[in-house]
């Protein structure tokens, strides 16, 4: 995003809409770090600039500066997968879909959540903590996917790696047996990375929305907890194509 | 939109407080979804929603926006509708009714486990799946306070500032905005339409004395 200087009144309006701060006094008129900006464009959207001086990036879909809007602006259809949204629709459909079976976990790791975003050198240590660790199949309909250079590996495209995004999902499936190694794998990579992410861990649950005790061991074993509240699919769909 | 399950708060606020999806699956139900998905969100509309979205409009309840206007945009197939509730019974009214029309679209409901719980077993609902949270790790000291994201986290894009909450709780208290608007106005930038802006003026309330009124 940029603020047009000659435009700009130098209210300070749009400064404190913009998540990761990029909004600053320059002398007397607001400029946008373009080093630090997302392209997420919510002070575009939300700002409402009494004249009009926020607009688009003249470069904004050039890639590898687009990801940043792709993966950034909730309301932009990633190139990649066709759809908003940072992730698949994962535990969402899996009523239809079944795409984490009975006896596996879905395990989503919630790059740059709450807030703070995260560069893609950073989520490149994720995904390589993940290969490492065995897991070498990213769910494919999920963007980071299109972002991998080598699955054994674990690297990402090399071109990528001086951008960041405010938020990306890595999704992967393992075995309920397997889920206490993916979570000491992220527990270590955790203290390897300038930014945040958060867990997510779906399973099929048994009758009376009962949580599989074997998935509740192994996150306690790992020292991991669960938040009480948590996304439930309710169990009503069905698949009709 | 997972980040739903990653909302913070006392127990007691988050009690009050249920996120619902429409999902339609790619591959599976998208055909033939729309006008599903359009009287699924009639019967939300029964129930009293806090706020909702769908993405064949991305403006929320508070935009100016019609309720028709909001119906009639749903004639995308697979337009997902996020939507929010503050009280227990008007969730279980909207499942209730959602249960009865039995469109076979996928229902995702985030909110506290066991409430969610006793909700499905009242309806005779059986859930498929849930998606536990297991936290935010990494670099934590950069996160903003724990109060601040209380907001933040209703915004699963994180799309709504840390910085913004803090102006609007000092507009607050310097009486250039009421708690009820500012919450409108927090409300704005999550395009996925789950802020909830009653909770969020009862937190203004809540935490406006605990900050200095200074620039944010």
């Amino acid at each position: 995003m940029i603020i047009h200087e000659e435009i700009c009144v130098g209210c300070g309006r749009c400064q404190p809409y913009c998540p990761t701060a990029a909004i600053r006094y320059d002398g007397l008129k607001s400029v946008i770090d373009q080093d630090i900006c997302y392209e997420c464009s919510t002070c575009l959207r939300a700002a409402h600039c009494p004249v009009d001086a926020i607009a688009e990036s003249p470069n904004v879909y050039e890639y590898p500066r687009a990801l940043r809007r792709y993966f950034s602006d909730p309301s932009a259809t990633h190139a990649a997968t066709g759809i908003q949204g940072r992730g698949t629709e994962e535990s969402k459909t899996n009523d239809v879909t079944l795409r984490v079976g009975p006896g596996e976990v879905g395990v989503a790791i919630e790059i740059g959540r709450p807030t703070l975003g995260m560069s893609i050198a950073d989520i490149e240590k994720i995904t390589r903590a993940i290969a490492r660790a065995g897991v070498h199949k990213i769910e494919p309909h999920n963007p980071i996917h299109s972002m991998i250079a080598n699955e054994e590996t674990g690297d990402l495209k090399k071109e990528m790696l001086g951008e960041r995004v405010l938020s990306a999902i890595i999704e992967i499936n393992v075995k309920r047996d397997e889920l206490r190694g993916i979570l000491r794998t992220l527990r270590e990579v955790a203290k390897e990375v300038d930014s945040v992410f958060c867990i997510d861990a779906c399973t099929i649950v048994d009758p009376d929305l009962h949580i599989p005790e074997e998935v509740l061991e192994s996150i306690k074993a790992e020292g991991f907890t669960w938040r009480p509240n948590a996304k439930v699919n309710m169990g009503l769909g069905r698949a009709w194509e | 939109m997972t980040h739903s399950l990653h909302r913070e708060g006392s127990l007691e606020s988050l009690e009050k407080e249920y996120v619902l999806f429409i999902y339609p699956a790619r591959g599976f139900n998208y055909k033939g979804s729309a006008p599903k998905v359009r009287h699924l969100v009639e019967l939300l509309y029964q129930a009293g929603p806090v706020n909702m979205i769908p993405t064949s409009l991305r403006r929320n309840m508070y935009s100016g926006v019609t309720n028709e206007e909001i119906l009639d945009s749903i004639t995308v197939e697979g337009t997902r509708v996020y939507s929010v509730f503050n009280e227990r019974e008007k969730l279980k009214k909207a499942l209730t009714l959602i249960k009865a029309a039995d469109e076979g679209i996928s229902i995702m409901v985030s909110g506290i486990t066991d409430r969610v719980r006793d909700i499905a077993a009242e309806l005779g609902i059986t859930p498929h799946m849930v998606n536990l949270s297991l936290g935010i790790h990494g670099n934590t000291d950069r996160l903003p306070p724990a109060d601040i994201r209380e907001f933040t986290t209703m915004c699963g894009h994180g799309v709504v500032s840390p910085h913004l909450v803090k102006d609007m709780i000092r507009r607050v208290k310097t009486r250039k905005i009421g708690e009820w608007d500012g919450s409108v106005l927090l409300a704005e930038p999550c395009t996925c339409g789950i802020y909830n802006p009653c909770r969020s003026a009862e937190l203004i309330r809540e935490k406006a004395p605990l900050y200095a009124v200074d620039r944010w």
